[in-house]
């Protein structure tokens, strides 16, 4: 393995530990205020809002533009994980719908 | 030790460990082809593990760009781990900071989304969380591995595979919904992260998504955030 290589990996590695790391060891030794503590309540949603969004409506650019295949798979898996709460079989089910759709769209 | 803990937490993470599979493989294919060895390949997911950047470094490598660039890169794409790490401060009070550490190293976008779905397993349960993040990565670096040895004799985009990932944040934001004022939340997170993405570079708009449900949450009247649907 080159110099480069190594300096890169390890490079990398700590730039992504520390913002794991830091928040997480003060804020268990600190108090968070009450209003800060509703806010945390909603990064989830933002996170998973921000992610699932795009791949539905945004091409890879950015530009807005429905995605008709993972539209039309992501619908039928709302209903599902809403209905049924399994994350397995969500995960299951709608892969082999968007696999289906391949053929069709 | 509790083993029974950390078992659980590795059942919990099948979903996971079947979403990154293939998106490992898929790391290990470019990877190699960006003339990064498997051990190399091996090494960034045990030692970095952040799937995006990961990908982002391997396609800059392709173009002959040196480290240091990489490495900042990294790092904006990644800022977006310290909501996730603050909000996981709320359940872990009494941790040790080297068992922290530790968990702070595997925390992923992934993990922590399926973590936040049920938070009475994870409050003041470390070695849960553990064996959650532990099972996911040992598959990411399984992944990586496999694709880059392998390469070309695996098929990463049949069968669905592109859609596994998907389909798993789906449900996890699905089971985020405990509220009215969630589903205005993600709504309104929704729309703005189409717009943000088109207007920011790299994925800057997950974080900034973020901050505006961090920041919508907070003008919240707190009397909403008690009224179940």
């Amino acid at each position: 393995m080159g110099e480069e290589m190594l300096w890169l990996i390890l490079g990398m590695a700590i730039v992504t530990f520390l913002p794991r790391f830091l928040p997480l060891a003060f804020f268990t030794r600190w108090v968070i205020p009450e209003r800060v503590k509703m806010g945390l309540d909603y990064i989830p949603i933002g996170i998973l809002s921000s992610i699932v969004f795009p791949i539905l409506f945004a091409n890879g650019e950015g530009k807005v533009e429905i995605q008709p295949q993972h539209l039309f798979a992501a619908i039928p898996i709302f209903v599902f994980a809403w209905k049924v709460r399994s994350l397995w079989g969500s995960v299951v089910l709608g892969m082999a719908i968007y696999w289906g759709l391949g053929f069709v769209l | 030790m509790n083993h029974k803990e950390f078992q659980e937490g590795a059942k919990a993470a099948l979903p996971i460990v079947l979403g990154y599979l293939p998106v490992g493989i898929a790391f290990g294919v470019l990877a190699r082809k960006a003339g990064v060895s498997t051990f190399e390949a091996g090494l960034m997911s045990l030692l970095v593990y952040a799937g995006a950047s990961q990908f982002i470094a391997v396609e800059m490598l392709s173009k002959g760009i040196v480290w240091f660039p990489i490495v900042l890169t990294t790092f904006f794409i990644n800022l977006r781990h310290l909501l996730m790490s603050s909000t996981f401060s709320l359940y872990l009070k009494n941790t040790r900071l080297s068992i922290l550490g530790l968990i702070s190293a595997q925390l992923t976008d992934e993990s922590f989304a399926l973590a936040m779905s049920n938070t009475s397993k994870i409050s003041n349960r470390p070695k849960y969380l553990l064996g959650l993040q532990m099972a996911s990565q040992i598959a990411w670096i399984a992944g990586s591995v496999g694709g880059a040895f392998f390469g070309v004799l695996i098929n990463h985009e049949g069968y669905g595979l592109p859609f596994a990932l998907t389909a798993l944040f789906i449900c996890l934001l699905v089971l985020q919904v405990k509220r009215h004022t969630h589903l205005w939340v993600m709504g309104m997170t929704g729309v703005f992260s189409i717009f943000f993405k088109g207007m920011f570079p790299g994925n800057w708009y997950i974080f900034l998504s973020a901050l505006f449900a961090l920041g919508i949450g907070m003008l919240m009247n707190p009397k909403a955030n008690s009224s179940k649907t």
